[in-house]
């Protein structure tokens, strides 16, 4: 089931900005010394003229990147999630204030820099990025997803936070055929008795949950929510009339993330039983992000433990 | 360069620059009559450095990369900015009066839908890296345009300020002038009592800026200033020396950024 590491959501991430670094011309990328980690490097090789190390400096990164914004420039900051949350009042001020085409593609972000431990485990950001008004934010939920969003997200005008992890990419939406679309959920499998519904690489373990779940008899319907703001409406409430219940499921804080964006959808179209899964503490070391995701109950195993819980 | 550089400046221009300066002065010191919140010790430290740049160097126009781009970093002097760019015919002067009102056009630190308002400032530290991807995108696009960033002394203590300090030199932006007002003060106290400023000139030269100096609100010394530094062919820095709340005595050089609305008419009339 596991891809290989040229799948990785970082090399995906590095190969397709190329390509579009090929149609436009316009594009710039700009990182805070972690090119190569990010594999923004690939566009440095190919494109060095448009190509900016600002140096370990995000503040000074982010406004950088919305000044060749605002004289008509296409900025694509490339960092880590974590350390793009420290330049957050300059997000803020700067790139949002003024409705700056400035896209932020962050990776490394939940417990994918799983040995660098808690400093550089990123569960906040989605929390702190849609609070910011003009901005959108996405979190693709593989590489495949990644190669087929991010031309969208770059072409779109206006901010963008765009959330990756590193490596680790196990199979969600590999061969789906399905264009992508700011503001779109998509069904990932149909159901009836309960929904789960998620964003990122964690939408695997939902996909395991909802065949172990169909095995005890219930109809689980798993969607991919990839754009936490503007939310698809519709397709939540939908599912929620549908199904009656949500388990909703993150590698991020429950609090501010995916899950309570949802259940802001959720309390006002048509509410219904909830249970919330993601992280709730900071994290640690471990040798894997897999690991992580286990010790923290962000797996299959809790995913049906809940939906256990909102079947009784 | 701007049509106008290194022509020197007439006794003419220079007295029709003054007494701008000396209405924007007075325009300042009356909208606080309206909005007693408005931060006029610092405002007042920055029109003439304001009112040389608007009307002898930057040029206005469509197109973002030939025109000049002038950054307000310490963006709580918006009501110099905004009494300046009514003398350039931007704004109403009713609007001056409605400063800080909801149903105003001014707010309380400069907005991009203001016009004349190149960026959007407020919070400290962070003109400079702004106007850094100004200048870099103005050069990759081979533009005539300059940017000009005003900043103050006590802004110096945000790290940002550090993080484009060596960022401006390592893209060698010629094409950028930073104006730091010395006036002595920040928002709690002198900025010697703060944390030390003395050293910035020698620092920011041995990083590898080109340092100048001026009194700012000399307008000849500032325009001398200004002159060198387009000359620079390396991110310039004008120190400039000034006053908080210069020309209003109820609170010049003081940490007092306000007077009450009865000491300012009784000082407008006087003067």
């Amino acid at each position: 089931m596991l891809q290989g590491s040229f799948y990785s959501i970082r090399e995906a991430f590095g190969r397709t900005l190329v390509k579009l670094g090929e149609e436009d011309k316009d594009i710039v990328v700009i990182t805070a010394d972690v090119g190569d980690s990010t594999r923004a490097s690939y566009f440095r090789e190919k494109f060095p003229d448009r190509y900016f190390n600002v140096g370990i400096s995000e503040q000074d990164m982010v406004n950088f990147a919305a000044g060749l914004a605002a004289v008509g420039k296409k900025p694509v900051v490339a960092d880590f999630a974590m350390f793009t949350m420290r330049a957050w009042e300059q997000i803020r001020n700067t790139t949002g204030r003024m409705n700056l085409n400035v896209k932020f593609t962050v990776t490394h972000a939940g417990y994918s820099d799983s040995g660098d431990g808690s400093s550089h485990q990123a569960l906040e950001d989605i929390a702190l990025m849609r609070t910011i008004p003009n901005f959108k934010v996405v979190v693709p939920a593989d590489a495949a997803e990644v190669e087929r969003s991010l031309p969208v997200i770059i072409k779109e005008q206006g901010p963008i936070y765009y959330r990756m992890g590193r490596e680790y990419s196990p199979s969600i939406t590999t061969g789906m055929d399905y264009k992508f679309e700011i503001g779109k959920a998509y069904v990932l499998k149909d159901g009836d008795d309960l929904a789960i519904m998620g964003a990122g690489v964690v939408l695997w373990d939902a996909l395991k949950a909802a065949e172990e779940l169909e095995k005890m008899g219930i109809s689980t319907a798993v969607i991919n929510v990839p754009t936490i703001k503007p939310i698809d409406e519709n397709t939540i409430e939908y599912y929620a009339r549908k199904t009656g219940r949500i388990v909703t499921v993150e590698e991020h804080t429950i609090y501010g993330g995916v899950g309570s964006a949802i259940a802001e959808v959720v309390v006002q179209k048509y509410p219904v039983p909830m249970r919330f899964i993601g992280s709730i503490t900071f994290g640690r070391s471990a040798r894997s992000q897999r690991e992580l995701l286990d010790y923290y109950g962000i797996n299959a195993e809790n995913i049906i433990k809940k939906a256990l819980e909102l079947m009784k | 360069m701007g049509e106008r550089d290194g022509i020197p400046i007439s006794i003419d221009e220079l007295n029709k620059l003054k007494a701008i300066a000396e209405r924007a002065r007075r325009n300042v010191i009356k909208m606080q009559f309206y909005d007693h919140s408005i931060h006029v010790g610092s405002s007042l430290s920055s029109i003439e450095i304001l009112t040389t740049l608007i009307f002898r160097y930057i040029r206005d126009g469509q197109e973002k990369i030939n025109k000049d781009w002038l950054i307000l970093s310490k963006g709580h002097a918006a009501p110099a900015l905004y009494a300046v760019l009514h003398e350039k015919g931007l704004i109403k002067e009713e609007e001056l009066w409605k400063i800080q009102a909801i149903d105003g056009l001014l707010q309380g630190h400069p907005e991009v839908y203001i016009p004349g308002v190149d960026m959007s400032t407020g919070s400290l530290g962070q003109g400079l890296s702004f106007g850094i991807g100004v200048a870099t995108g103005i050069k990759m696009a081979k533009g005539s345009g300059r940017v000009f960033v005003i900043m103050g002394d006590g802004e110096q203590d945000e790290g940002e300020v550090w993080e484009a300090a060596t960022h401006a030199v390592a893209r060698n932006l010629d094409n950028l002038i930073a104006f730091i007002e010395v006036n002595g003060y920040q928002l709690d106290a002198r900025t010697s009592e703060v944390k030390p400023k003395d050293f910035l000139p020698d620092v920011y030269k041995a990083i590898g800026w080109r340092t100048f100096s001026c009194d700012g609100h000399d307008i000849l010394s500032i325009i001398n200033a200004v002159e060198e530094a387009l000359k620079a062919r390396k991110p310039a820095v004008i120190f400039a020396k000034t006053l908080r709340g210069k020309g209003f005595t109820p609170i010049e050089n003081t940490k007092i950024q306000r007077a009450n609305p009865d000491v300012a008419r009784q000082f407008l009339l006087n003067t």
